[in-house]
């Protein structure tokens, strides 16, 4: 399912960034990355670009930009967080003597 | 190293982290406003003495992340790579650490001299946030110092913090982020292979390796340059198929999650957040300001205000000044003997700068009204509702509030395309702006739609000319979008600012920076094409005209009529003689050299000199109209513009209709296209485009000429 098809008040888990390389990168650096877990806000009054909110950050695209991001809806009464669970968490990291 | 007199300092950090508010903070008054090498981002750089040494600030544009996608990554990278600041001091939102601390892991990376300013302070205790701070220094390796721009908090800590690292006197701890066990192999390798090219001698290997992974345009280009490329492709290569294979995806988002991970892992060792995530005020103003039914009416409220604000209270400055100018004239007048000096500095020196300065009030009232939009947060919401309809055409929706300062006046319209960050967007916009019928041209407007309609139409056909104008300009747009500036869109993809109230000093700050950078640069260049403008309509001076005209007066002076008749005789004698002399002059010359051009388009010499003159300013084109049409008028003064231009034999309807439409399209003021090659940077687009609108005005007056001959 693409971000772009979701209606507003959805819940949803980022399950691939595939946009063009542009888009992608600085989608990102704004931490979107695969295992976000965000919620569709709003559509701007004349329908197109979007508005979305995860990690308290309140994030606009084009319908087109979201096209290229792969989503998975989520059951928000049992884990309001629940796309945060997983992230790979493969080790710590840290200093390296 | 020790004890330098003086230190660079770096500022960098998150687009919102109130990095500039800081940079305020901390510099004060002593800023100065000037660009980055090639590219028309600001550069703004302060001092500030401090325990008797001398700290310069460099304020680097805001950022999300270090990548060469952006022209303000590229400028922040390359300033740290190439200029090698003592300090790089990374300012952090509080109350939004995750997101900001993703540029401090790349800074991390660079293993630059780093310093963090947990900014906003204040909010992070107001929200009941809980950060370990010395914990969050052992992770990352460098101090971090709590500041309030706001409240004036940590300032005096974070000046101490940097004298220490400059001295030497505190060691940042050189941080290496381990990355997933492929990329960190391929890495190594990539590392040790750089390592061997001598030309890279000096280069931080291991961060260029990253780079290389992540795709990097600007360290590819470094590498490529040398043999041990041939190599490094090939590790690269087999590192894109090993995390294909591993991972299902390339090192670049590796990487970037790796980040991430790195980042949350912090978060979830150092910081309490207050759990329930009560809606903000920023929430509950977004509900009626970007509603559904509620955005647009909203938007064009706003926007109408900035207008407002911008004209209408304008207006009697504007006003104001120009009676100054009229005044310092004619307190000048009779203090100069000579009437050729007296023209030069009346109609020449003074009224060239009169032309200059009489923007100024328009200029510092829109930017103080977009700087408020601006660092309000509602710009970007602004640019969420109405991009569709600017998307359409090929634009960001950051174009629009430019596009309909424009209405007012194509200088602050041009000046503030700087909000757009593509460089293909900009002059996109910059070019479509000149369209936007500026109030300079409403007099022409009034003028002949007066005296040519009745009451009822006069108005649509004003309408007509600005709905004709925009258009040109939306088309203008999207034709350039759509061949010659295609590539390098921006990207809509944006945050949402929580709103905040601007402080009054940046809003001030801004306005006065424009409007110093108006007067210096705009100033100079359009002073010296008015002066140019009126000496072509000045000069050469006939001295048959002078003479005649002394002649003239010495007649009606010694005549027997009552003084009121001499006084009207002898003004009409002299309009007569300017009239002839603006004929004899320069300009006069190039309309009638003009004239087989214009001629299909309803014009005559006369209307060739107004369209000459008139590249100064547009409300000349009514007033040399009105010299040069009065020119062998019976009626003399008694008549005015209007019913002269209708009895004229020389001017119809249809010429009206044409010349409206030309003076529309036709090249912008020398003052806008004195701003326009500022904010471009180059003068070849701009008369490449200056060509471009003669063109289309041509055709548009040939045109509309032709099909109101014969619709009569």
């Amino acid at each position: 399912m693409k971000l772009s098809e979701l209606h507003v008040g959805a819940h949803a888990e980022v399950t691939s960034v595939g946009s063009e390389p542009l888009v992608r990168r600085r989608l990102m650096d704004l931490g979107l990355i695969r295992g976000t877990a965000l919620r569709v806000l709003r559509v701007a009054p004349l329908g197109d670009p979007m508005e979305i909110v995860y990690k308290g950050l309140y994030l606009t695209l084009r319908k087109s930009e979201a096209d290229g991001i792969g989503v998975r809806l989520i059951d928000t009464e049992s884990a309001p967080e629940a796309g945060e669970q997983h992230l790979r968490h493969r080790r710590r990291f840290g200093r390296a003597s | 190293m020790k004890g330098r007199q003086e230190i660079t300092v770096a500022l960098t950090g998150n687009p919102n982290a109130g990095k500039s508010s800081l940079f305020n903070a901390i510099t004060g008054a002593h800023q100065r406003v000037g660009n980055f090498p090639g590219v028309t981002i600001e550069k703004h750089e302060g001092y500030v003495d401090y325990k008797g040494r001398r700290i310069t600030v460099v304020d680097l544009p805001g950022t999300y992340s270090l990548t060469p996608f952006s022209p303000e990554e590229i400028v922040t990278r390359r300033y740290i790579i190439d200029q090698k600041p003592d300090v790089v001091v990374n300012v952090v939102e509080g109350a939004n650490l995750e997101r900001n601390l993703l540029l401090t892991v790349q800074l991390m990376e660079m293993e630059v001299d780093l310093l963090v300013a947990l900014n906003m302070i204040d909010e992070v205790e107001e929200k009941g946030i809980e950060i370990d701070v010395k914990q969050l220094q052992k992770l990352l390796g460098s101090h971090i110092v709590p500041t309030s721009a706001r409240q004036k908090r940590g300032i005096d800590s974070l000046l101490d913090h940097i004298l220490r690292i400059g001295d030497g006197v505190i060691e940042v701890g050189k941080n290496k982020l381990t990355f997933s066990p492929e990329v960190e192999r391929a890495i190594v390798k990539i590392s040790g292979l750089l390592s061997h090219e001598t030309a890279l001698e000096g280069s931080n290997h291991r961060w260029l390796a990253v780079k290389l992974l992540e795709n990097d345009r600007e360290a590819y280009h470094l590498v490529q340059q040398h043999p041990v490329w041939v190599r490094v492709e090939l590790a690269l290569q087999e590192a894109i198929t090993e995390c294909e294979r591993l991972h299902r995806t390339d090192p670049e988002v590796l990487i970037t999650e790796d980040r991430h991970a790195f980042i949350r892992g912090a978060m979830q060792e150092c910081v309490r957040q207050p759990n329930a995530a009560k809606s903000s005020l920023t929430d509950y103003i977004d509900m009626v300001v970007l509603n559904r039914v509620l955005g647009l009416p909203v938007f064009f409220l706003v926007v109408w205000s900035i207008f407002q604000v911008t004209f209408s209270l304008g207006a009697p400055l504007t006003h104001g000044l120009d009676l100054l100018f009229g005044l310092a004239g004619r307190a000048l007048e009779p203090l100069l003997p000579d009437p050729l000096i007296k023209s030069i500095l009346i109609d020449g020196v003074l009224a060239g700068v009169g032309g200059v300065v009489v923007f100024l009030p328009n200029i510092v009232l829109l930017f103080i009204g977009l700087s408020f939009l601006e660092a309000s947060g509602y710009m970007s919401r602004a640019a969420f509702v109405i991009d569709k309809v600017m998307h359409r055409f090929g634009l960001h929706g950051k174009s629009f509030i430019p596009m309909v300062t424009g209405f007012g006046c194509s200088i602050p319209a041009i000046m503030a395309t700087r909000t757009l960050k593509s460089r293909s967007d900009r002059l996109a916009t910059i070019m479509a702006i000149p369209f936007m019928s500026c109030g300079a041209k409403l007099p022409l407007y009034v003028l002949l739609a007066g005296a040519f309609f009745p009451p009822a139409t006069a108005a649509n056909v004003m309408f007509g000319i600005y709905l004709l104008g925009i258009v040109v300009g939306l088309w203008t747009a999207w034709m350039l979008k759509s061949t010659v500036l295609k590539s390098d869109s921006e990207p809509f993809v944006m945050e949402l600012p929580p709103y905040r109230w601007p402080t009054l000093a940046s809003v001030i700050f801004q306005a006065r920076m424009k409007a110093v950078m108006y007067l210096k640069k705009a100033g100079t260049l359009i002073l010296a094409a008015v002066m140019l403008i009126w000496a072509s309509s000045n000069f050469p001076r006939s001295r048959d005209l002078e003479a005649g005209l002394a002649r003239e007066k010495s007649r009606i002076e010694s005549s027997s009529a009552t003084p009121e008749r001499k006084a009207a005789e002898l003004s009409e004698a002299s309009t007569k003689a300017q009239a002839a002399q603006l004929e004899y002059s320069l300009a006069g010359r190039g309309g009638k050299i003009l004239e087989p051009l214009i001629r299909p388009l309803g014009f005559d010499w006369r209307i060739g000199i107004a369209l000459v003159t008139g590249l100064a300013a547009k409300e000349v084109v009514v007033s040399t109209l009105g010299t040069i049409f009065s020119m062998g008028h019976a009626g003399g003064g008694a008549a005015d513009l209007a019913s002269i231009l209708r009895s004229d034999p020389g001017f119809s309807q249809a010429t009206a209709l044409s010349l409206m439409v030309f003076v529309l399209l036709y090249i912008p003021c020398v003052a806008s296209i004195g701003v326009m090659k500022k904010e471009v940077g180059a003068w070849k687009p701009v008369l490449i485009y200056t060509g471009y609108v003669l063109l289309v005005a041509w055709t548009a007056s040939f045109l509309t000429y032709r099909v109101a001959l014969f619709m009569r």
